[in-house]
């Protein structure tokens, strides 16, 4: 059952006189119990349409349009007293910067407690220490954090303080944007894997965004590509990696060795990410694409569907077959 | 902590000591001599000036007078003003009050209002009335304090007759009790509001720009994100983030409480410690300008210590020990 579905996404920043496109007409759908990668180079748009989704963004500097479907509930556009209602009871998110994630001069029990009372006014303290303490359990934190201030702590523990506080209240979705990005490969791997194991004890439709490749691979079955704000490539992680069917995409994969096991020669995408605020007018990655023709550089190509789920926008996908 | 403490209290002595001592060299190495004021301008006897250079002990070399004064000082002796001729502790003491009252109340209400409008600003940045306030503020800033006071003078006491032109009390009246107390109030009213209103952009700036910068942190997205309501988030979490600095700000305004408000103590003839400095420094009456310094460095060091206190109060990023 679809849990969530983004209908034709766009997202301006208003700076000035610049207009800064960070998402663009994406769409896609996620399953209840998926968990949904979203890669790209930094600057992509990732947070951008997280941030969107929530209603994070100060309006008056952005301009949404589209939807993003909520179990029928149009996110983007519900009454701002549902919202706070579906806000980390239905949808949590854990930040990237946890170092700046909670108030720096309260303790992290006070702030849960809040945070707690927010969905739970009638809540007793014995009552949410024990439930946080448990999620503390979950997530490897010592029962003593409680009373700690976010500064006592390293920067794993404050990540995974982080996410157990997005799961105070088994949100349906959880939003991971760049969790363990500022992590040590060691602390990132003990986290992805207890991030693993969680998801088989709770029910929860995961959404992980990253830039790196890796993590996808690892604890994701689908996955999206963006690029410059635009969905390049969606399906299937075994399917798309394997067999990427957008030249970005191939990009990405040729430049991370690790992915294929045997050691092959770095290749980066030449090039940067367009300007934003003016971006060429055909396809999006045609400046940068080894493959670009003249059609690439005069019309944008729609996302294109190479099975059910499996879609890139790229015009050398063409009904099912891809051209060589 | 305790320790801490301890250890700020001894180095604020040890610095008083130094202080003392640079003050001391400072005052004498400036140029005017206290005799030829005291002696009078026009042609002033040779003999009286020697009886006074010998009465102050103004003849002895530097460091006998110095080591004087301080083994003096130890006493409890701050010594005596050549200006009035009576011991510089009870000329000081008479006046310190005075000096208290008006600045004391007006870093309180300066800091109230200022950090009151501050808070709203900041959360409301650029709508119409922060906009109104920071042009406000931006003007009170560029008003020199003395000529606003003496246009708030020529309006409020010479013009309109509302309140008393100068002092802190009617003398002629003499009022007692209830009476005095309202006198007093009255007579306070016009150097407060200077007092206030050109300390009140200083707090207005600090403020609105504290909260903005902790509106835009990180952990206020998170708690929004988490459905707490906005006036939750601003009440509780942005406050108390955003308050560091205007303690700090308060805090060194506080340690000169005694002596920062000279120029509007002369404006006003408010009969504090301002004027008493003012007048030792214009006649070199040493002694009285030692002391007068002595109680600022002592309130600079003392009101330092405090801060550092509530700030650790404040603040458990900060522990002292
Ligand atoms: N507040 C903002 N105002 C203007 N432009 C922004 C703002 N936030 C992000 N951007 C721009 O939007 C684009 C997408 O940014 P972002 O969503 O942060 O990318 P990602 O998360 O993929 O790194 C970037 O070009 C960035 O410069
Ligand atoms: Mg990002």
């Amino acid at each position: 059952m679809k849990i969530l579905e983004i209908q034709d996404l766009c997202v301006t920043y208003i700076a000035g006189e610049k207009r800064i496109k960070a998402v663009d007409h994406v769409s896609f759908a996620i399953d209840e119990g998926d968990s949904l990668g979203i890669v790209g180079e930094s600057g992509s748009g990732k947070s951008t349409m997280a941030m969107a989704m929530l209603r994070l963004l100060d309006p008056r500097y952005t301009e949404i349009t589209g939807a993003a479907n909520y179990r029928g509930e149009n996110l983007l556009t519900v009454d701002p007293r549902r919202l706070s209602e579906l806000r980390w009871k239905d949808i949590a998110v854990v930040f990237q910067k946890s170092m700046n994630s909670l108030s720096p001069v309260h303790r992290i029990g006070e702030q849960f407690e809040d945070i707690y009372r927010v969905h739970e006014p009638k809540a007793s303290k014995k009552e949410i220490r024990e439930r946080v303490e448990k999620l503390f359990a979950m997530v490897n934190l010592a029962p003593r954090v409680y009373n700690l201030y976010p500064h006592e702590l390293s920067g794993g523990m404050l990540q995974r303080t982080s996410i157990a506080l997005s799961l105070l209240f088994h949100p349906k979705i959880l939003i991971m944007d760049e969790a363990t990005t500022a992590l040590d490969v060691v602390t990132q791997g003990q986290i992805l894997s207890e991030i693993k194991k969680l998801e088989k004890s709770i029910a929860v439709t995961r959404m992980m965004i990253t830039h790196d490749l890796s993590v996808v691979a690892t604890s994701c079955q689908k996955i999206i590509v963006l690029y410059a704000g635009q969905l390049m490539e969606f399906g299937y992680v075994r399917d798309v990696l394997a067999n990427p069917r957008h030249p970005y995409t191939e990009g990405l994969v040729r430049s991370f060795p690790s992915l294929h096991g045997k050691k092959e020669e770095l290749l980066s995408i030449p090039g940067s990410l367009p300007d934003l605020s003016n971006p060429p007018q055909g396809c999006i990655f045609a400046p940068r694409c080894p493959y670009a023709t003249d059609q690439c550089r005069a019309h944008r190509p729609e996302p294109r569907h190479i099975d059910d789920l499996h879609v890139a926008a790229c015009w050398r996908v063409k009904g099912g077959i891809q051209d060589a | 902590m305790k320790k801490y403490l301890l250890k700020r209290i001894v180095t604020a002595f040890g610095i008083v000591l130094f202080v003392i001592l640079l003050n001391y060299v400072i005052i004498r190495l400036a140029p005017g001599d206290p005799v030829r004021i005291m002696a009078g301008f026009d042609n002033p006897s040779q003999e009286l000036m020697d009886a006074l250079t010998k009465k102050y002990g103004l003849d002895q070399p530097l460091y006998v007078q110095f080591w004087r004064y301080i083994t003096t000082l130890f006493k409890g002796d701050m010594g005596d003003s050549y200006l009035y001729n009576q011991p510089v502790s009870s000329l000081i003491f008479e006046r310190v009050g005075a000096s208290l009252l008006l600045s004391g109340v007006s870093a309180v209400l300066a800091v109230l209002i200022g950090s009151t409008l501050g808070l709203y600003a900041g959360r409301h940045h650029g709508k119409a009335l922060d906009r109104t306030f920071s042009g406000v503020a931006y003007m009170l800033n560029a008003m020199p304090s003395f000529w606003l006071g003496i246009m708030l003078i020529l309006i409020f006491a010479s013009t309109l007759k509302w309140l008393p032109t100068q002092g802190m009390v009617n003398i002629r009246k003499g009022y007692t009790g209830w009476a005095y107390v309202v006198d007093v109030l009255q007579h306070m009213v016009l150097p407060c509001a200077t007092l206030v209103a050109v300390q009140i952009p200083t707090y207005f700036r600090i403020t609105k720009s504290s909260v903005m910068q902790v509106m835009a942190e990180e952990f206020v997205t998170t708690f929004r994100v988490t459905g707490m309501s906005e006036r939750k988030i601003f009440n509780k979490y942005v406050l108390k983030n955003a308050l560091l600095p205007i303690v700090t700000v308060f805090g060194i305004n506080l340690a000169y409480v005694i002596s920062g408000s000279t120029l509007i103590e002369i404006v006003f003839s408010w009969p504090g410690v301002g004027v008493l400095m003012y007048r030792s420094i214009s006649m070199r009456d040493y002694n009285l300008l030692m002391g007068v310094y002595l109680l600022i460095s002592i309130s600079v060091a003392f009101m330092m210590i405090v801060v550092d206190l509530i700030y650790a109060w404040l603040d458990p990023r900060i522990r002292y020990d």
